[in-house]
């Protein structure tokens, strides 16, 4: 937390243009959509497990609502709820694959991840979708990408300045609020956290162990669709993407929520603080004009520095507490 | 069909300035039996829409030729695709096509095929190998045309941001474009240089060039000579409002690119491209004219075009199709041709 | 016969535990030395010193006459002390053929080079198979061996080495008989050839037969040591057992209504069936062996495992559990054995893993109420006599002891028909043994109590009937009143 604040400090002294409110909602929005990401993926590191496949979810949301509504020509709302849908889907089969199937999650989610980045590209042979495209049956496409579905990705909330606050980090605070309440302070959350830290201790007390990590794998399959139709709705089109990285960088902010406020397990406050720290950090060196490699070097150290703090002061903790 | 429509009527218009009629012409070995070629096309990318319109056109010349076509995908695998040559090899294929990679694993796997008495030709690497033509889209001519429409739009003093990432061979040709360009035109001033290609691109270039434009609100100009930096940029500029006081030259093209191009104040001012399409077609033109014994030349260009914003609303263009229709110089380019040689909606009678 | 390893004042604490508290103990060459102790007594830690699992505290080993305080088991391996340890598949990898388990030490040695030569190391680990007398194939997967089998494998692959001193934990309590009787061969040919061994067992049957001498654990210190032939074992058996138990004898409480009955329950399949009944208000200990069929009652018991044959009535109604859900449904409860895999959930605070059972009665719709989880912690630590700086600390920071009480407290806080404990005084100190045990019989009213131990003292302490089990069948049953406790000892070890 001392680092972030020092953080905006220093960039608004060193880059002019950084310390206004324009400015930060600009951090906030370029964070929206891996930062939703991350919240699902924490919950999947609550209930000990990890999903590889919320990149590949969440393109082929975006390729998904395109071709609803390009191709198929349908409401935005169709497509929101196919999205959605496709999302939940996922997480179950997702989840379906490591309760019962026993199939380790980092392979079953690699899996899902290989066979959805595939998946999304067959319906259009490879291409983009965008009005007017050639279908291949020859005709064009007429469907258009709707303003109420665009209005996800472009409108802006007023608060204080007119048209403020877009609407993809009014949606990001909201799921982030979400998860932090259910898994801090239900007693769902509570037990997902008890399944992460001994599974079969949460067995014998009587808890569905197996559902709860299925609900863990939907939930971060929908919140990942979320991001894919925001994303579909910033870019207005549907962009072939593996969505790589974006997990990358999702995974980064879960983990390097681990280390805020010295938590050492997964936490959406954490996690929330860690998309933004890394947002911010990549928002001020773009403005000091820092060439990209040295933004991905700088995300790596703050990741490892950030899993350095949490797994060695956690291991020095625990070897104090045995002695 | 309105594509083959239109590419009828430009191979017709070439047939009227002297070339020749494609079927007429008694074709020289081996095309005299084309059913027993095989040519193999070995790709070193093949997500995104540039590369399945290039495949596309690879295609469409080999059905217009008549010969075997196989395509190999090494997946952005470099030490694959040089395995795939000599797959290619080994299974006795005539002609090979290598479409990108990298020069260090490609070299040795051409020359290799050309000692086994293959054709080759390669399309965007250097190979660096006398026996194999290069194929090339001009990129140093796209930056050139683009920023050329830059300094006439907006006269020879502006502030430019600059999107570049290095490393890519044609985003460093398109490079050396600008360099030549800010030498010669010294009150143009680089406000910032920025660029990824964390994918999706453009999400992660509008977030990039949010920040730039806010550190530097006077730039006026971008020069994004990719397309999909450019649709990242003009996602920013609309975001931010400035769509009225910021221009973006870039180059490439697609569907996608021309209706965010035509969009109502849109900042996106021009670009510059060579049809992906055309470029596969020529690939396959300069490899059977290799094979039939012809020297097609070390170096095969394809030129590019300027595409303005003003021209596709006066033409209403909304796809890549009309565009070619209603643009000739895009839809076909005058090199690698012969008269035997068929083209793409000829060949096939 | 020269000494070989000689242990003086040896201390070894955990935390605030003091499990060791100045052992003295001499190894000779060429004899077997019996280790008994009851649980808790500090055998494993002191096994685990010597193997070089555990550092020792204070005090002083010597080898053959050098000093000796090895830092790893393989530098105690490297000295030529060998173990074979009681948890069999800390000894064998199941993935990996028999070949290779046999072999698996030498791989880890540097000088083994890099190559694995798939004849040489046939061959090799069919010379330690045929000293063993092993039969089985080489090839097979350990996974697909039976238990005992897998045994033989880890002390064959001990024996490879020709160790000076070897330790032997509990090796005969998953082998049958005739298996052990291979053991004790290949053991007594190897104490011809001039090896200490050292061997920790219950079993009065592989006593008897093996050993020279005798030493008993109990407390962390050496209670007796018998080295007079004839060797007199029952008085082992009491300096183990000590003479706490008159001090804590019982009166046997006047049973109440019967709650739980078991009538033709199988606990194996060639098992004789069971018969059981627990009364409202009564403690059942049952006790026996590894392989007894404590833990398939147990487990039957709970819904873990289903019952194949026989019935079981709750209250007089059929109790048939498909799930530990449907288990505690029907108000039985279990705190599980080995609660740091088990139960503990290492990352929550006492109030977290105290109330984890139960989280839907400390909520307001789903969310729940930390004033609530507070309160009722409160009074289980205020009862149980937790020792905690505070409430929210992690669980970790307890000392086993309490982390137990912690774990048993979770099912004290509603009412229940049938409380399962399944080694309930497993790793806990005596103090906090005593204050469990004292809160179990002071609230068994309204309940049956049944608590599954394989320590007749602990059985002793905490009972009002004591039920001894062996291979799945009832061998013995007594009240907790005027013990016959060598009859008891003798049931448990098969020679009743």
């Amino acid at each position: 937390m001392l680092l972030l604040a020092g953080l905006v400090i220093y960039f608004s002294l060193a880059a002019p243009g950084f310390a206004n409110p324009r400015s930060a909602v600009f951090v906030l929005q370029s964070v929206a959509i891996t930062g939703i990401l991350a919240l699902g993926v924490t919950t999947t590191l609550v209930v000990g497990g990890f999903d590889l496949s919320i990149g590949a979810v969440a393109t082929t949301s975006l390729m998904l609502a395109a071709y609803v509504m390009v191709v198929l020509e349908q409401s935005a709302v169709v497509a929101v709820a196919l999205c959605l849908l496709m999302g939940a889907l996922v997480g179950l089969i997702n989840g379906l694959l490591i309760v019962k199937c026993r199939i380790p999650d980092l392979l079953a989610t690699l899996g899902m991840m290989f066979l959805l980045i595939g998946l999304q590209r067959i319906p259009t042979q490879g291409n983009s979708i965008a009005t007017g495209m050639t279908l291949t049956d020859g005709s064009t496409a007429q469907g258009i990408f709707s303003e109420a579905f665009l209005w996800l990705g472009r409108h802006r909330f007023d608060l204080v300045i007119e048209r403020l606050i877009p609407v993809p980090v009014v949606v990001f605070l909201l799921i982030a609020l979400a998860v932090w309440l259910f898994l801090g302070f239900t007693r769902h959350g509570r037990l997902m956290y008890a399944i992460g830290s001994n599974e079969r201790a949460t067995a014998l007390v009587g808890a569905p162990v197996e559902r709860y990590k299925i609900a863990a794998y939907m939930i971060s399959g929908v919140t990942a669709a979320i991001g894919g139709v925001l994303l579909a709705a910033r870019l207005g089109r549907g962009d072939i993407a593996s969505g790589n990285n974006l997990l990358l960088d999702s995974v980064a902010a879960a983990l390097i929520g681990f280390a805020v406020l010295g938590a050492a397990r997964p936490n959406a406050f954490g996690t929330a603080m860690g998309a933004l720290f890394v947002g911010i950090l990549l928002q001020g060196m773009t403005m000091m004009n820092a060439p990209y490699y040295t933004q991905d070097f700088v995300k790596g150290a703050v990741l490892v520095l950030a899993l350095m703090f949490t797994f060695y002061l956690a291991s020095r903790r625990g070897a104090v507490s045995r002695h | 069909m309105l594509k083959r429509f239109a590419l009828h009527l430009t191979a017709a218009a070439t047939l009227a300035a002297g070339i020749g009629t494609a079927s007429a012409e008694p074709r020289p070995a081996p095309f005299d039996a084309p059913e027993d070629i095989d040519i193999a096309l070995i790709r070193y990318i093949s997500t995104g829409d540039f590369f399945q319109a290039y495949l596309s056109g690879v295609e469409a010349q080999a059905e217009a030729l008549g010969v075997n076509l196989r395509v190999l995908d090494s997946r952005q695998d470099a030490a694959l695709q040089a395995d795939m040559v000599d797959q290619a090899i080994a299974l006795g294929v005539d002609g090979i096509i290598i479409q990108h990679g990298l020069p260090e694993s490609m070299q040795a796997a051409a020359a290799r095929a050309v000692e086994a008495g293959i054709d080759v030709v390669a399309f965007d690497v250097e190979v660096d190998n006398p026996a194999i033509p290069q194929i090339e889209q001009s990129d140093y001519l796209l930056g050139e045309l683009a920023l050329d429409q830059a300094l006439e739009d907006n006269g020879d003093a502006f502030t430019a941001g600059y999107v570049y990432v290095p490393g890519i061979a044609p985003l460093d040709r398109r490079n050396a474009a600008w360099e030549a360009f800010k030498a010669e035109h010294p009150s143009v001033t680089e406000a910032a240089v920025f660029g990824t290609l964390d994918n999706p691109i453009a999400n992660s270039v509008a977030n990039q060039a949010r920040a730039v434009i806010q550190a530097n609100p006077m730039i006026d100009v971008f020069f994004a000579p990719y397309n999909e930096f450019a649709a990242g940029v003009k996602i920013a500029v609309d975001e931010m409002g400035l769509g009225d006081d910021i221009s973006i030259y870039s180059a490439d093209i697609s569907t996608s690119d021309i209706a965010a191009m035509r969009e109502p104040g849109s900042p996106w001012a021009a670009t510059v491209a060579t049809n992906p399409t055309v470029v596969g077609e020529v690939s396959l033109r300069t490899l059977a004219l290799l094979m039939a014994g012809e020297d097609p030349g070390q170096q095969v260009v394809v030129p590019p075009t300027l595409i303005t914003r003003e021209f596709l609303n006066d033409n209403a263009i909304t796809n890549m199709e009309t565009l070619a229709e209603k643009m000739p110089q895009f839809a076909h380019a005058d090199v690698a041709l012969a008269d035997w040689l068929p083209l793409p909606g000829t060949g096939a009678q | 016969m020269p000494t070989v390893l000689d242990l003086e004042g040896i201390h070894k604490s955990f935390g605030s535990n003091e499990v060791l508290r100045g052992v003295d103990l001499c190894l000779e060459a060429g004899e077997v030395t019996v280790l008994m102790g009851a649980n808790g007594a500090g055998k494993s830690t002191l096994v685990k010193v010597i193997s070089g699992y555990h550092a020792a505290g204070t005090g002083q080993m010597t080898l053959a006459g050098d000093d000796y305080r090895p830092l790893s088991a393989r530098a105690a391996i490297h000295r030529g002390v060998v173990t074979v340890h009681q948890s069999i598949d800390d000894g064998v990898i199941p993935d990996l053929s028999v070949a290779d388990n046999l072999m698996l030490d030498r791989l880890a040695a540097r000088e083994y080079g890099l190559w694995v030569g798939r004849r040489t190391l046939n061959a090799q680990a069919e010379e330690i198979a045929r000293t063993m007398g092993l039969t089985f194939d080489l090839n097979a997967r350990v996974a697909d061996l039976t238990v005992a089998d897998r045994q033989m494998i880890g002390i064959a692959r001990a024996m490879a080495h020709t160790p000076k001193v070897l330790i032997l934990d509990e090796p005969t309590s998953s082998l049958s008989a005739g298996e052990a009787e291979r053991l004790f061969q290949v053991l007594e040919r190897l104490r011809d050839q001039g090896v200490a061994i050292l061997y920790i067992s219950h079993r009065m049957s592989d006593i008897k037969r093996l050993a020279d001498r005798i030493i008993c654990l109990r407390d962390g210190q050496v209670s007796g040591v018998f080295e007079q032939a004839p060797l007199d074992v029952s008085g082992a058996v009491h300096a183990m057992l000590g003479q706490t138990m008159a001090a804590a004898a019982i009166t046997p409480v006047t049973a109440g209504a019967p709650v739980l009955s078991l009538s033709g329950v199988r606990l194996a399949p060639e098992a004789a069936p069971v018969d059981v009944e627990a009364c409202d208000g009564e403690v059942v200990a049952f006790t026996g062996l590894l392989g007894s069929g404590m833990e398939a009652l147990a487990e039957t018991l709970f819904g873990q495992r289903p019952l194949h044959s026989g019935q079981m009535r709750l209250d007089g109604r059929a109790y048939r559990p498909a799930s530990v859900r449907e288990a505690l449904a029907a108000g039985v409860f279990m705190s599980v054995k080995d609660r740091a895999s088990n139960a503990v959930v290492k990352d929550f605070s006492i109030t977290d893993n105290l109330t984890l059972p139960f989280l839907k009665a400390f909520s307001h719709g789903p969310f729940l109420s930390a004033a609530r989880q507070t309160r009722a912690t409160a009074r289980m630590v205020d009862t149980l006599g937790i020792k905690c700086q505070s409430l929210d600390e992690p669980i970790t920071t307890l000392s086993g002891g309490n982390q137990q009480k912690v774990m048993i407290g979770r099912w004290l806080q509603t009412r229940c028909r049938v409380l399962l404990l399944d080694e309930p005084f497993q790793g806990v100190d005596i103090g906090a043994r005593r204050d469990i045990g004292r809160h179990i019989r002071e609230s068994a009213p309204g309940r049956a109590t049944l608590v599954f131990v394989s320590d007749i003292d602990e059985a002793i302490e905490i009972a009002d009937r004591i039920i001894v089990l062996h291979e799945g069948a009832i061998a013995g049953e007594q009240l907790n009143q005027n013990l016959d406790l060598d009859t008891l000892v003798a049931q448990a070890a098969g020679n009743g």
